[in-house]
């Protein structure tokens, strides 16, 4: 039997993460949120003052050691965030307890990562696997940006989540390159079965903030489908397709998006990395102030080192090019309805504000 | 000129360097008082709710120098030792500043990142550039303020190494901390008070091996805690401040190479309503028991 390797929750993105897995000859042990009893381990176990993302992973890694997984893969960044230790960390909390579990490291651990060197898959087959794994991650990229878009618009609330589980559950099960091209066009197809209200005109949302918390959904209370169910049309600004070209130093397609081009638009207000995504951060909000959006949503675990620093220049460019930012931090005591009353009067006070049209900032006007 | 320094962050980085070098550049520097809880009051209502304790502090002092200079001094610290980084926040310092509670002050700034350029060169630099002066007197100015700052720290490191035949209690935490009159020198005093022989983590030896730890400050006090002899020292005591996102992460490591080496670990948090009562209380357990200890393992 083929050894098991658990990987961390990306949300959707862990679909395209699982292919990968099997590139390797390993059978991924996946999910695409952290649930709750993971989470519950993960808080028992982990010091109480890290940030939310580290005790979801933890708990994610001992439930995956409970059902017998064998290895774990953690990624590791080279930043200045903590994120960098987190690896280490929870390997030594792992053995602390006891556990058998082997975690390893992703990236820069040299040029042949340990984790490719201990599974030593056949070199065409990995290759191949990982082309089609790629692929998943575009096919996903456009199922997100659909269910952002009819979301907002759909006649029968519920529906476009549902349709979303259903397109990941299938892609999930393809194996081909080729099968999961014909799905990218089919997923098009699917999401325009859904009837819309095209006289709608929804309130644009950007989401910005740390990754974790943009992507798993538990971390998040759900925020894509509270705002979407509200009738927001939101922008999430992590998608997997677009950071791989980032952080590679190319661009596939939307010259807008990379890391170089972020850094010149934060210029004025923010000159160097921070660490995280928070330069991003500072970019997207200049960026969509003068695209017209009507608000920003910043999401942060509670503590977050780059994202708490940069919030006093969110509120800045909030004020200097109006356009107002929500500022939320998520811990474990974080509640959806503590959340959603945030939210729903935050989009009380944007409906009110389009209509006294008080956006006198000359961007693009929603019609 | 007035210049003012925040007696915070990087002023406890390097200590005198900073006051030396703008007077020598002809400025009038002025170091804001010591921290205390008026400070943090005073940043309270201004500051990020989320901010680390440091941080508030920090803000405290930049608010208290507002009226009376004419600059604020503030850098963007990537990295104060080669090849090592520091916490994120000292990369946004400067910006969050100039957006948050510095609003319209002039800011006089460097970047200090020792992997990219030494910091005396930096230094000579903004003298140059942006003051003017002439070059004999920018590279006086800059060798006169690290002669300054090497001797205070040279000082501090003979007065922490000096023996007194008993074994010492460390005390770990960020210069910052340590030097802060609201966050480290409460527990100080207490503990002279107490009559425990203790030594205060230096941090003069820029001669650091990269190791897996990139944040330089504690890189150091990893180093100090695996050399530590566990013959000389009685125990550790590491100042952490609330909501530090760094001390998070290494107090546990650090925690574990003390259980491995069989010495006393104990974490003080401190934050912003720490009351005087509960850090005695502990203080003083702790050292009962380390005497305890030191009668256990004489017999």
């Amino acid at each position: 039997m083929t050894e098991r390797l658990a990987i961390p929750n990306l949300g959707n993105y862990t679909v395209a993460l699982a292919a990968m897995t099997r590139a390797m000859g390993a059978e991924p042990w996946w999910s695409t949120y952290t649930n709750d009893h993971a989470m519950a381990l993960g808080l028992a176990a982990a010091p109480e003052s890290l940030c939310l993302p580290f005790k979801a992973h933890l708990g994610h890694f001992i439930e995956a050691d409970d059902a017998g997984v064998e290895n774990a893969l953690m990624v590791n960044s080279i930043g200045s965030c903590r994120l960098n230790y987190y690896r280490e960390m929870i390997a030594e909390t792992l053995k602390d307890m006891g556990r058998k579990i082997r975690v390893f490291g992703l990236g820069f651990d040299g040029f042949k990562p340990p984790v490719i060197r201990y599974f030593d898959p056949p070199r065409i087959f990995f290759l191949r696997t990982i082309a089609m794994a790629l692929e998943k991650v575009w096919t996903i990229d456009a199922i997100e940006l659909q269910t952002a878009y009819t979301r907002a618009r759909e006649v029968n609330t519920g529906e476009t989540s549902l349709l979303m589980e259903q397109c990941l559950r299938e892609l999930s099960e393809i194996n081909t390159k080729k099968a999961v091209k014909q799905f990218h066009k089919e997923v098009y197809q699917r999401f325009a079965r859904i009837a819309i209200d095209k006289t709608r005109n929804p309130l644009r949302i950007g989401l910005i903030g740390e990754v974790s918390l943009l992507r798993d959904r538990q971390l998040n209370q759900n925020m894509e489908q509270i705002l979407g169910h509200r009738g927001v049309a939101i922008k999430n600004f992590f998608l997997l397709g677009g950071e791989i070209g980032n952080n590679f130093g190319f661009s596939l397609g939307n010259k807008k998006n990379t890391a170089r081009h972020l850094a010149r638009v934060a210029k004025p207000y923010l000159e160097s990395e921070v660490g995280g995504h928070a330069r991003d951060s500072v970019a997207h909000t200049i960026n969509c102030a003068q695209a017209g959006f009507d608000a920003m949503v910043h999401l942060c675990p509670a503590g977050c080192m780059p994202e708490v620093s940069i919030r006093p220049i969110l509120r800045k460019i909030s004020e200097d090019m109006h356009i107002p930012i929500l500022q939320l931090s998520f811990d474990e005591h974080t509640s959806i309805l503590g959340v959603v009353t945030r939210v729903e009067a935050f989009l009380d006070i944007l409906w009110t504000r389009r209509r006294k049209d008080l956006r006198d900032f000359g961007g693009r006007r929603v019609k | 000129m007035k210049i003012g320094i925040p007696r915070a962050f990087y002023y406890h980085f390097y200590p005198g360097l900073w006051e030396c070098f703008f007077r020598r550049l002809g400025c009038e520097p002025l170091v804001s008082s010591r921290s205390t809880q008026k400070t943090l009051e005073a940043a309270a209502h201004r500051t990020e709710s989320e901010n680390c304790l440091p941080q508030k502090l920090f803000d405290g002092h930049a608010l208290s120098l507002m009226e009376s200079v004419d600059a604020l001094f503030v850098p963007r610290i990537h990295s104060i030792v080669k090849a090592h980084n520091c916490c994120p926040r000292f990369g946004a310092l400067l910006d969050a500043t100039r957006a948050g509670i510095a609003r319209g002050m002039p800011l006089v700034s460097i970047d200090i990142n020792e992997t990219a350029m030494p910091l005396s060169k930096t230094l000579f630099r903004l003298a140059r550039q942006t003051f003017g002066v002439r070059r004999k007197t920018a590279h006086l100015a800059v060798k006169e303020a690290f002669s300054v700052m090497h001797r205070q720290l040279a000082g501090e490191a003979t007065r922490q190494q000096k023996n007194c035949g008993q074994p010492k209690l460390l005390i770990l935490g960020h210069p910052y901390t340590l030097h802060d009159h609201f966050i480290g020198e409460p527990v100080i005093s207490k503990l002279k008070q107490l009559q425990i022989p203790l030594e205060r983590m230096t941090f003069e030896d820029d001669n650091i091996v990269p190791g897996d730890i990139l944040w330089c400050v504690f890189n150091k006090m990893y180093r100090k805690l695996q050399r530590t002899d566990t013959r000389a020292c009685a125990g550790v005591i590491q100042i952490s401040t609330f909501n530090c996102g760094a001390d998070s992460m290494m107090t546990e490591r650090f925690r574990r190479i003390c259980r491995h080496k069989g010495l006393p670990y104990m974490l003080l948090m401190v934050d912003e309503h720490t009351g005087k009562t509960g850090l005695d209380t502990r203080l003083e357990a702790f050292a009962d028991s380390l005497s305890w200890r030191q009668t256990e393992m004489a017999k």
